[in-house]
């Protein structure tokens, strides 16, 4: 319980310093960011909207009045307003998390229905034929970028043999089957790369558990294959496994931009990219944050996750 | 290190100087435009043809790596100077530096990475500029790791202390032998930075937000060529093709440098292969042993040819009986346990001999047969039961393993059994503690635990690989006491493996040598301890510390590796009594009074 406790601590003392961070990182920017916002190509802004802006930004008020005013907003979920339209950001954010979530979690049981059982298998039957082509064809994926593999997924099952739609996104609720056509092609996208990691991790780990001594004696003991596989080598893999995968499907929170903008898939990340180029320090402040506050929430769940699964966390 | 496979190297190195060398080639300016043959076919003036706006094609992919490698190898160059630094200092000067080293690591790992580029470039603008030191601190945490934890599992070595009491200065330590040690790692993390660079750098520019247009880019050119990609998908596919090819050969390079750094793992792989080379040798074994081998020996193939371990060794238990199997580590008395077993790990062999147990010979049975003697007819307990215990099964269930592997049996006998057996090898309390983990119990409890494992079929051979090593004395002799009651109760043999002559003396029957792979004396225990017949015996019990407290004798010299033995008599360098004709020919294991067996040629002048 106390393990619980500290843990839970130490991610909510990352969530205060990331929030710190981007909060320090957008004021301490080269520049006045009212005026870099209101340049338009290159001509200097009107003073008098800059100093409006600079009282909606709240950036005419001293740093530490800033910075309390700016945490206890967070502290209410309260992310401020777009600059572009003047929408709440938090409502924006909850709007499209869903579906970025949905495309993650996709891409995540695709990708562990393949590298899973592809890793085990070669780990078996190492430096078999089934190896030798498994571990090829991951290296392969692993050396291609994601938005390459979206960008060709494409051009050639859209635009060359027209089986999926090139991209979009219609709710579940309004059209079930068109939602998981469009849901596919990106979803798989991300699985070929997290599957590719999977494989390698499940194989390596397989093949560590194998050498141990534990291994041994329970091969001493007469135990059949299948069960030390199953009982044994299996249970103390998964843990290097899970690791693994969840540290991949952080990443992913963040990384799914390029497969959403290649796929016109309207989540997370997209909406990122659009106040990037539009300069909406709110929406930009809001997205980060967010997406950081799930990829510390995800580590703890594998901290916790790893406990349950290693009797030998629980005191540490 | 290991030697680096060439081949990643050269792809990397080619591609490199492909980039280096793009001014000298004359292509078309990668930024001239020619409107009027916009998304023409390839000529000969323009071999790829040209794009949207009718730059060459072939001029823009060259240029582009041109900047995927700049930037990717800056940005790791800085990366790794930075990070190197920040690890040295964070590991050798600790305190605060120490720790504002590491959490800020943990601050950057807070961030996935593409995010953290994306808050950046809202920040700074995008442009080479921006992404070089952008990507640098995204891949620092890599480098500081390495270097940390190289400082650490360095600083508490000897040398390093005894450096410091010479007086070396703090920097001079930390650069004089601290980075080569770790130069390895680090250039593992060097090569992983640059490939995920490589990633990065083109992931920002297809969205717009890495490389600003109209400089050539491989991930600008992707973005660009989409818009075209119904009628010229070729546009697509070149530059896409350079990138995946420039990355795979970059990942490849990681691999091979870790495979050089870090030899764990490529080990070769042959089972069973010259089982059968060497005929067993015609005897039948004695009606009645529990165990006996007949010249068994054992290879591992290297690069070199094969080494052999453990060559010709001999010997018979009967039942109720203890032979202790002594000799140095190296000497090959484990290998023998574990080939008994059929548990050799996977680069060794059985290369010719045999081993009977119950008259069967256990070397030339298939896994499934020997999977029913193991655990049953004859069992194994290992030298550190901590590492040799499942960590997240209770105790109980582990000992009902070995139950149910050789017997129907329902889960709650099974579980009574094991309580039971743990009883029986004196474990108090064993209805609380059969719910242990591994972890949860003391050295001397998880050494009964694995012994309650070993008998819980009623063994008729039992092989203990120094189980007593790992344990303090007091423990030992109770541990020592449980085996030698156990043996008196079942009638099973006992194999002891050791290298402890005390320990020798205490529980075995008889004793057998071994030296550099080979028995060299045999014989029962008191007659060996009160008149050696080879002179490493004699060595060897003179090496034990006395109890009076007298200096006790070191034997000179180290036991040969089996790569290099020397001819005839493999103790005869380190020997007092060698002559010229010890270093020639091959001794045999001869019987040269009744019961008493030695591999010296000097045997009688040793008294």
């Amino acid at each position: 319980m106390l393990f619980v406790l500290k843990r839970i601590g130490v991610s909510v003392l990352l969530v205060w310093v990331v929030a710190t961070i981007v909060f320090l990182a957008i004021r301490m920017v080269p520049g006045d960011p009212a005026t870099i916002l209101l340049s338009q190509g290159g001509v200097a802004p009107d003073p008098a909207a800059v100093a409006q802006l600079r009282i909606q930004l709240g950036l005419n008020q001293p740093l530490g009045m800033q910075y309390v005013a700016d945490m206890h907003r967070l502290l209410v979920g309260d992310l401020g307003q777009s600059l572009q339209d003047q929408t709440p950001v938090a409502g924006e954010i909850l709007r499209r998390l869903p579906r970025t979530l949905e495309l993650i979690g996709a891409a995540a049981v695709l990708a562990v229905l393949l590298g899973l059982p592809a890793g085990l298998l070669a780990a078996i039957r190492r430096g078999g034929a089934f190896d030798r082509i498994a571990s090829w064809l991951a290296a392969v994926a692993l050396a291609v970028p994601i938005f390459v593999v979206g960008t060709l997924m494409v051009a050639i099952f859209a635009q060359g043999l027209h089986w999926a739609p090139a991209g979009g996104y219609v709710s579940f609720a309004r059209h079930p089957l068109r939602h998981l056509e469009l849901l596919a092609m990106p979803a798989a996208t991300i699985a070929i790369g997290l599957a590719a990691i999977l494989f390698r991790m499940t194989r390596a780990a397989v093949l560590d558990v194998s050498m141990r001594d534990y291994i041994r004696t329970a091969r001493a003991k007469g135990v059949a294959p299948r069960r030390i596989l199953a009982r044994h080598v299996l249970r103390n893999a998964l843990m290097p496994i899970v690791t693994v995968l969840a540290l991949n499907l952080g990443s992913l929170l963040g990384g799914t931009v390029l497969v959403e903008y290649v796929f016109n898939w309207p989540g997370l990340s997209g909406l990122l990219v659009d106040a990037v180029n539009a300069r909406d320090y709110p929406e930009v402040q809001g997205v980060v944050l967010v997406i950081s506050v799930l990829f510390v929430a995800l580590n703890l769940v594998v901290d916790l996750l790893y406990a349950l699964l290693d009797p030998r966390v629980r005191h540490g | 290190m290991q030697r680096l496979r060439p081949g990643p190297v050269v792809a990397v190195g080619t591609i490199a100087f492909l980039a280096l060398l793009v001014p000298l080639f004359g292509l078309d300016n990668p930024l001239h435009m020619d409107i009027a043959h916009r998304l023409a076919q390839p000529t000969l003036a323009h071999p790829l043809g040209q794009d949207a706006y009718g730059r060459d094609v072939l001029a823009r992919l060259l240029w582009g790596a041109r900047v995927s490698l700049a930037v990717a190898s800056s940005s790791s160059a800085l990366a790794c100077l930075v990070g190197t630094a920040l690890g040295l200092a964070g590991g050798f000067l600790r305190g605060p530096v120490e720790f504002l080293a590491l959490r800020g690591m943990d601050v950057v790992l807070c961030f996935p990475p593409l995010l953290l580029a994306l808050l950046v470039v809202t920040l700074l603008g995008p442009g080479a500029p921006t992404l070089i030191p952008l990507l640098a601190v995204l891949y620092l945490p890599g480098f500081v790791r390495v270097v940390y934890a190289g400082v650490l599992s360095v600083r508490t070595q000897d040398y390093v202390e005894a450096m410091r009491s010479l007086g070396a200065g703090r920097l001079r330590i930390m650069l004089g032998t601290i980075l080569p040690n770790v130069g390895g790692p680090v250039l593992v993390q060097f090569s992983i930075a640059a490939a995920s660079a490589v990633v990065l750098e083109s992931g920002l520019s297809f969205l717009g937000l890495g490389v600003v247009p109209p400089a050539p880019s491989w991930g600008l050119m992707i973005g660009e060529a989409r818009a075209t990609m119904m009628q010229a998908p070729l546009l697509l596919l070149w530059p896409c093709l350079a990138l995946s090819v420039t990355i795979l050969a970059l990942n490849a390079l990681c691999d091979a440098l870790r495979d050089a750094v870090d030899p764990h793992g490529i080990t070769r792989r042959r089972r069973h292969g010259g089982l059968l080379d060497r005929l067993a040798p015609g005897l039948l074994p004695a009606p009645g042993a529990a165990l006996e081998l007949a010249g068994l020996t054992i290879a591992i193939d290297t690069p070199s040819g094969p080494i052999h371990p453990v060559r010709d060794v001999s010997l018979r238990v009967m039942p109720h009986e203890t032979l202790a199997l002594v000799g140095e580590s190296g000497s090959g008395k484990s290998l023998t346990g574990l080939a008994t077993m059929g548990l050799l790990p996977p680069i060794a062999r059985v290369a010719g001999g045999a081993a009977w147990i119950e008259g069967r010979d256990v070397l030339r049975l298939d896994e499934a047969a020997l999977r029913r003697l193991r655990g049953a007819t004859v069992a194994m307990i290992f030298q550190d039961p901590l590492s040799s215990l499942n960590p997240v099964q209770r105790i109980a269930t582990q000992i009902g393993e070995a139950v149910q592997a050789h017997a129907r049996s329902p889960a709650k006998a099974t579980w009574r059994r094991a309580v039971e057996l743990l009883r029986h090898v004196g474990i108090p309390d064993p209805e609380r503690r059969a719910h242990n983990f591994p972890h949860e119990m003391s050295g001397g409890m998880r050494q009964r635990a694995m012994i309650a494992m070993a008998i819980a079929n009623q063994p008729r051979l039992l092989i203990a690989d120094e189980p007593t090593t790992a344990l303090d004395v007091t423990i030992q002799a109770q541990v020592l006491e449980l085996l030698a009651a156990l043996r008196r109760e079942s009638g099973m043999a006992l194999i002891f493996i050791t290298h402890s002559l005390p320990v020798v003396a205490e529980i075995a029957d008889r004793v057998a040598v071994m030296y550099a792979g080979e028995i060299v004396e045999q014989g029962r225990v008191a007659e060996v301890f009160a008149r050696p017949l080879h002179p490493y015996t004699a060595a060897l019990l003179a090496s034990v510390p006395r109890e009076d407290g007298s200096l006790a004798e070191a034997i000179p010299g180290t036991v040969p590796p089996p790569y290099a033995l020397p001819p005839g008599c493999a103790f005869a360098p380190r020997c007092r009594f060698a002559r010229a004709d010890c270093s020639s020919g091959t001794l045999a294991l001869t019987e040269v009074m009744a019961e008493r067996l030695t591999r010296c040629r000097r045997w009688s002048d040793l008294a």
